[in-house]
């Protein structure tokens, strides 16, 4: 009996501790603080592009930063950007930098309720106070009211309930931003600073764990920007692996990439299509080297294959005795080569790039289906783009065609299964030909 | 940039990733070279880069840089080029015209490769639609210059 | 343009008077000679200089004609074929011709000509009218001739581009001729060969641009260059009937590499630039605020529009319905009969997907208020009314061009909002210099009038014979005639055709069109209703067949049994074939293949096709298709035959892969990427046969569609044992067959 009242007071106070942390307010720096006065348009607009706000929090069609971007969550429902505009009803006008500062950081909106982790708070949580001050001035004073009401999410209950987030938060989502190593440069500090805190690369590079959650959100683990698999991408390791990650990049070509879109290994496409139309290339040169040089820090990752590519051209297949060369040869090999090679910068090589080197094929099945979006530099478009084979060859064909290039030149990226090719195909749209820009103001 | 088309060099100031088709068609006035697509697909803007077919719309013009160009309007001076030329007006193969350039560059691409092309050689390499279908006086004329 | 002043004029020009006989009053200029002092005062090549004589037929000096024809030439070959119907007359080689297409002027009409290219109909209506003009020709020729050798016109003959008096063995040129001929009067009844002196018409003439169009010297319109020309290049609403509301980057278009201009017109955006593909990209970067149409309209489309909702509505469409066939009593008998066979079929809007995107020159001339135009299109008078309208500028002020066409199929008719020619001549008049518009591929499937979506409603009852007792039809689709501007209370003929007046002889049969409007504008493809219409027929009459227990052979055998021209088609066609076998059987290389069998009637002509099929991983090969046209009477075999098999090659990518499916108001595909055309390498071998059986003339160029299509759709019901009801058949994978 003594027990059982010992069980159950114990309980009893787990569980009110359980409803302290899960609804409580954190603290932020910020609390009773006021915001510093003077903080240029500059400043809150580069932030906002370090951070790629502008790609979630705007529509398609819709007014810059006033939400209603639908976001699926698998098996659960769609769930919407919300309206981060300087309205004061609908969107975070009259917030406090405190309220703000938990949302962004913490991943608590300003009546406690938790987050949906689609807001990568747990990177963000590695921001300094300036960035965040700087977030909050261009958001509050710099981007022009929009009224326009947040739209619930379509997750149905009991799935909606978002306390447990709390403790998913207290486990997984750091409390303090990025602590530099003074042993490394401060290059190297910047660098790591961006990748891991506003550029919030591990969102699509780290693997998940089984609760969703980054296996790693900084260099400690090796499975640190090691590669995963996100929304029918999959996002490259950037880490030091041969082939499907950087090893064979150098830290210029890593700046290129960022900067301009494309180089020598290979041209953006899919999600990180738009990192790139919307965010790495307003980035300073210093700042692109230092990820770089933060990047090219990283040694090659336990948990991948290790990928030696050598350029083999005599390994090809004739397309008389091989459906998949004889595709390549008639569909894919005016631009991109007999010989795979491709015509860099403007037209990706296909022989030793990631997406024809990784385990997953869902990338290179992906721009294949749906062909490339348009990649917009300095406000101008792109004269070469992916074509999409979807409505032209079967789901046999594209897995001919992606086994057959997947193992020719070199290339170890193993056989193509239909199914999985079905599989995208049904859960993919075509990516548009139209030049989208997103306006930040 | 230097420019090499139908022996002549040309020298040009022109951005780095403008499409050849247009640079040939609009720096040149060679208009033999047809715009369909834009997009690989139809092939009419067919020329030959060192005696390879390639779609000029999707060839940015630096990665031709000194390479050796020929496009419809030399294509005669081409010994292959020539009787791919007289096998297409013997078998009648033009209607409308507009793709024939760039299907007379694909099949004089095919047999500087390759003057005895298997059936699957033909199929890869002429892959260039052709609207008015005249698919069949292609085969024809295709087929005579094999036996030639 | 007008520059050069022929030294003297009138003289040389035939009056436009009364030329040909017996055909009332008549617009004809025939210049038989105005080239030699032309030539001779500027120093020019004839070819160069414009033709201010306003000459159709035009005999110049070294002996070559120049032939102003009423009609567009791309790709049909309908310039050789005048050749060689104005050749056999005039008794010159064909291969001396040059033509182009005549000015929309009243002084180019032939009499007994139309002005628009289309219905497959431009060698039949002009093969009298163009033999007339030769044999005019050559009469003057002759009388000319007898002039200068003096001797009796009688007693003189002609050779090849000669004069001869064979009895002194004197002969002279028809250049030398030219000019003294032109003076004379021009003959009333000249006399015409008679067909079996032919020596070109009928014959296997080469086609006269054949060699230009294989060493790419052919200029259509998008090669057109003028003296300080600029390049334009737009970027259309999404939606037709949006206007542009804003623009937001606009000082930063106009700020890249070459731009000269940035316009907002109706329905649309435009960059100017020095050349076309930095206009492109500029205008591709453009951002633009787009407002909705003020009001709902005909062609303002809706943004929830879907091919997808479309089709689900047409299933159960009831009007407006227009009766186009009604002989017995079909409904009553099919109410009554015990055995019933019913079917739906469906096609999707069909791009024309000519290789040529269209383009439009357009000189504004603000000193005189002229403009002079190039512009791809079909009927260049319907035009020249339609840009005066647009422009506000007198008909009389316009110079329209009508250069060789790279494919059309229909797509250069005069379909609302689908011609790049009002941009243009907005452009030229804001930069005060000629401006060459060309529509990028994306902007071109945002604007292409499709063949109609299309389904049709069958219903048929079975006798105790096995053969049909009543036959009804709905078709349902938007009227094509109305979507050009006829408002129309009766059925369309074009929803109709095919499916109406069919020569098989149903006792009792019914079909009515059901008005089913769409927002899209929609336009004819080659065929025209042909081109879906015939494939839901013939594939139901082998339903209709197959239920009653008849080969489909002798089911069509039975239902022409009164018309001996249909059945020496059918026999024909069987014979070309190897006899009828329809299969499933294994052929030499292993694959199980079925045959399957279709007519077709149309455009005055009349076919039977076979084809073979097999069918690899779920997919259809064409193997073989055997076709039979009868168009009555031909002028060119080779002709023919290139039209059969183009037209069945266009019909088999309809049949296999095209469909232009439309999501939220817009058209998905925006390029050949996602509007798929029958690869080259699935082209099947076509043979086709020619019947001469002396009917009334038909058409040649749009025979070709409907027979393969409709007949490979057979044979791979019969091959898989699933009829296809649906199009493409890319949606389907079907079984190998049994
Ligand atoms: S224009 Fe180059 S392939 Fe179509
Ligand atoms: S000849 Fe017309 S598109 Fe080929």
């Amino acid at each position: 009996m003594k027990t059982a009242l010992r069980v159950f007071a114990i309980l009893c106070l787990l569980i009110a501790a359980g409803v302290w942390v899960a609804t409580r307010t954190p603290s932020s720096p910020f609390d009773g603080r006021p915001a510093s006065a003077e903080i240029s348009i500059e400043k809150g607009a580069y932030a906002a592009r370090l951070a790629d706000c502008v790609a979630c929090h705007t529509a398609e069609g819709g007014a810059p930063f006033a939400g209603g971007l639908a976001m699926a969550v698998p098996m659960l429902g769609a769930i919407y950007s919300t309206n981060i505009t300087s309205d004061k009803l609908t969107g975070v006008g009259d917030w406090t930098l405190a309220e703000f500062d938990n949302a962004v950081r913490r991943g608590v909106g300003r009546d406690g309720r938790r987050l949906y982790p689609a807001m990568p708070y747990p990177s963000y949580a590695k921001m300094d106070d300036a960035e965040v001050e700087q977030l909050y001035a261009y958001f509050t004073r710099h981007v022009d009211p929009v009224a326009a009401p947040n739209r619930p999410s379509e997750i149905p209950a009991p799935m909606n309930t978002r306390w447990p987030l709390a403790f998913w938060n207290a486990v997984f989502s750091p409390d303090k931003p990025y602590t530099p190593d003074t042993s490394k440069s401060d290059a190297w500090n910047r660098g790591a600073y961006l990748v891991q805190g506003p550029g919030h690369c591990g969102s699509c590079h780290t693997p998940r764990g089984v609760a969703m959650q980054e296996q790693s959100l900084d260099e400690s683990s090796d499975a640190y920007l090691s590669g995963a698999l996100l929304d029918g991408w999959y996002a490259p390791s950037l880490r030091g692996d041969p082939g499907i990650g950087l090893a064979d990049w150098s830290e210029d070509d890593i700046v290129a990439y960022l900067r301009d879109g494309r180089n020598r290994h290979g041209v953006v496409f899919g999600s990180m299509l738009e990192a790139f139309n919307n965010s790495t290339q307003f980035m300073t040169d210093a700042d692109l080297s230092a990820m770089a040089v933060y990047l090219k820090s990283l040694g090659p990752s336990s948990q991948n294959r290790r990928t030696i590519v050598t350029y083999d051209r005599a390994d090809i297949l004739r397309p008389a005795d091989d459906a998949g060369a004889w595709i390549y040869a008639t569909r894919c090999a005016t631009c991109h080569g007999a010989d795979g090679k491709g015509r860099a910068p403007s037209i990706p090589p296909l022989a030793g790039v990631s997406s024809m080197l990784a385990d997953s094929p869902e990338s290179a099945i992906n721009v294949t289906l749906n062909g490339g979006g348009r990649l917009v530099k300095g406000g101008l478009p792109d004269l070469y783009r992916m074509p999409q084979m979807r409505a032209s060859l079967t789901d046999a064909e594209i897995a001919q065609v992606l086994t057959y290039a997947r193992g020719a030149w070199g290339n170890t990226g193993g056989a193509v299964d239909p199914k999985k090719v079905r599989e995208l195909r049904n859960t993919t749209d075509p990516a548009s030909s139209e030049v989208i820009i997103l306006q930040m103001r | 940039m230097k420019l090499i088309v139908n022996g002549e060099q040309h020298e040009l100031d022109i951005e780095q990733d403008a499409p050849l088709l247009w640079v040939i068609r609009e720096e040149l006035g060679l208009t033999g070279t047809k715009y369909g697509c834009g997009l690989a697909q139809c092939g009419a803007c067919t020329v030959l880069v060192d005696g390879m077919a390639v779609r000029s719309c999707v060839t940015p013009v630096s990665s031709v840089d000194g390479a050796s160009i020929t496009t419809i309007e030399a294509v005669e001076q081409d010994e292959v080029g020539a009787r791919v030329v007289e096998a297409w007006v013997r078998h009648q193969v033009p209607q409308c015209g507009y793709c024939q350039s760039g299907q007379v560059m694909a099949a004089t691409a095919l047999f500087k490769q390759n003057m005895n092309p298997d059936e699957t050689d033909v199929q890869v390499a002429m892959t260039n639609y052709c609207r008015c279908g005249t698919y069949n006086a292609i085969s024809e004329a295709i087929a005579s210059i094999k036996e030639a | 343009m007008t520059g050069h002043q022929p030294l003297q004029p009138r003289a040389l020009v035939m009056s436009r008077r009364g030329l040909l006989g017996g055909m009332g009053a008549l617009a004809l200029g025939v210049a038989l000679s105005p080239r030699i002092s032309l030539a001779q005062a500027t120093g020019q090549a004839p070819a160069d200089t414009p033709n201010p004589l306003e000459a159709i037929l035009e005999l110049r000096p070294d002996g070559t004609v120049f032939l102003q024809m009423p009609y567009v030439e791309g790709g049909q070959a309908t310039s050789t074929a005048m050749a060689q119907l104005v050749g056999e007359e005039l008794d010159l080689d064909p291969a001396m011709f040059t033509v182009e297409c005549a000015p929309p002027l009243p002084a180019y009409v032939v009499p007994g000509t139309r002005r628009t290219t289309g219905g497959s109909s431009s060698v039949r209506r002009s093969y009298m009218p163009m033999r007339k003009l030769g044999a005019t020709a050559r009469a003057m020729l002759i009388q000319a001739a007898a002039a200068r050798l003096a001797v009796p016109g009688a007693e003189l003959a002609t050779e090849p581009g000669r004069v001869i008096h064979p009895s002194s063995g004197r002969s002279l040129g028809y250049g030398e001729l030219a000019r003294a001929a032109a003076e004379l009067p021009v003959p009333a009844t000249p006399e015409l060969r008679s067909p079996e002196q032919f020596r070109w018409i009928g014959k296997p003439v080469a086609r006269i641009d054949g060699r230009d169009k294989s060493t790419g010297r052919t200029r259509y319109s998008i090669d057109v260059s003028m003296e300080g020309m600029l390049l334009a290049s737009v970027k259309h609403a999404p939606r037709l009937g949006m206007q542009v509301r804003r623009l937001l980057n606009e000082d930063a278009v106009r700020a890249m590499r070459g731009v000269h201009s940035v316009h907002a017109l109706a329905g649309c955006v435009a960059v100017v630039a020095d050349r076309w593909w930095r206009a492109n990209r500029a205008v591709e970067a453009l951002q633009v605020e787009w407002s909705e149409a003020a009001e709902p309209g005909r062609f303002v489309m809706r943004a929830d529009f879907s091919t997808a909702k479309a089709r689900e509505e047409m299933r159960t469409a009831d009007g407006p319905r227009y009766n186009a066939e009604d002989i017995g009593d079909a409904e009553g008998v099919l109410a009554a009969a015990d055995k019933v066979v019913e079917a739906v079929y469906d096609v999707p809007f069909v791009s024309h997907a000519q290789i040529e995107p269209p383009s439009a020159t357009a000189s504004w001339n603000d000193a005189e208020g002229t403009l002079e135009i190039w512009l791809p299109n079909q009927a260049p008078d319907r035009f020249i009314k339609m840009i005066s309208d647009a422009s506000g500028i007198d008909p009389s002020k316009i110079t329209l061009h009508s250069p060789t066409l790279g494919g059309f199929f229909g797509r250069h008719f005069v379909y609302p909002h689908s011609s790049p020619f009002p941009q243009a001549v907005a452009l030229t008049r804001a930069v005060g210099r000629p401006v060459k518009l060309i529509w990028s591929r994306e902007q071109e499937f945002l604007r292409d009038a499709p063949r109609p979506l299309g389904m049709a409603r069958m219903r048929a009852s079975i006798g105790a014979d096995g053969m049909p007792t009543a036959l009804k039809i709905e078709a349902v689709c938007d009227s094509l005639v109305a979507s050009m501007g006829a408002a129309r209370e009766a059925a369309d003929p074009t929803a109709v055709e095919g499916l109406a007046e069919r020569v098989y002889q149903f006792k009792n049969r019914k079909v009515d069109h059901i008005a089913y409007r769409y927002p899209v504008v929609v336009g004819a493809l080659r065929s025209v209703g042909h081109s879906l219409n015939d494939f839901f027929m013939e594939s139901f009459v082998d339903e209709m067949a197959d239920a009653g227990g008849i080969d489909p052979l002798e089911w069509r055998r039975r239902m022409v049994s009164d018309s001996a021209r249909h059945l020496a088609l059918l026999d024909h066609v069987v014979e070309m074939s190897g006899g009828w076998r329809r299969g499933p059987y294994t052929a030499g290389d292993g694959t199980k293949r079925a045959r399957g069998i279709a007519m077709a009637s149309p455009f005055g002509s009349e076919t039977a096709t076979i084809a073979e099929v097999s069918i690899r991983d779920g997919e259809v090969q064409v193997h073989d298709i055997w076709t039979v046209i009868d168009p009555g009477r031909i002028v060119n075999p080779t002709s023919v035959r290139m039209q059969m098999q183009g037209g069945t090659a266009l019909g088999l990518s309809l049949l296999l892969s095209e469909g232009l499916e439309f999501e939220h108001g817009k058209a998905v595909a925006r390029n050949y990427d996602g509007y798929p055309m029958m690869a080259p390498y699935r082209m099947p071998r076509v043979h086709v046969g020619i019947i001469e059986s002396g009917a009334e003339m038909g058409g040649v160029g749009e025979i070709g569609v409907p027979g393969g299509m409709s007949a490979a759709a057979n044979a791979v019901a019969r091959l898989s044992g699933e009829r296809p009801r649906s199009l493409p058949l890319s949606k389907t994978r079907f079984a190998a067959g049994a």
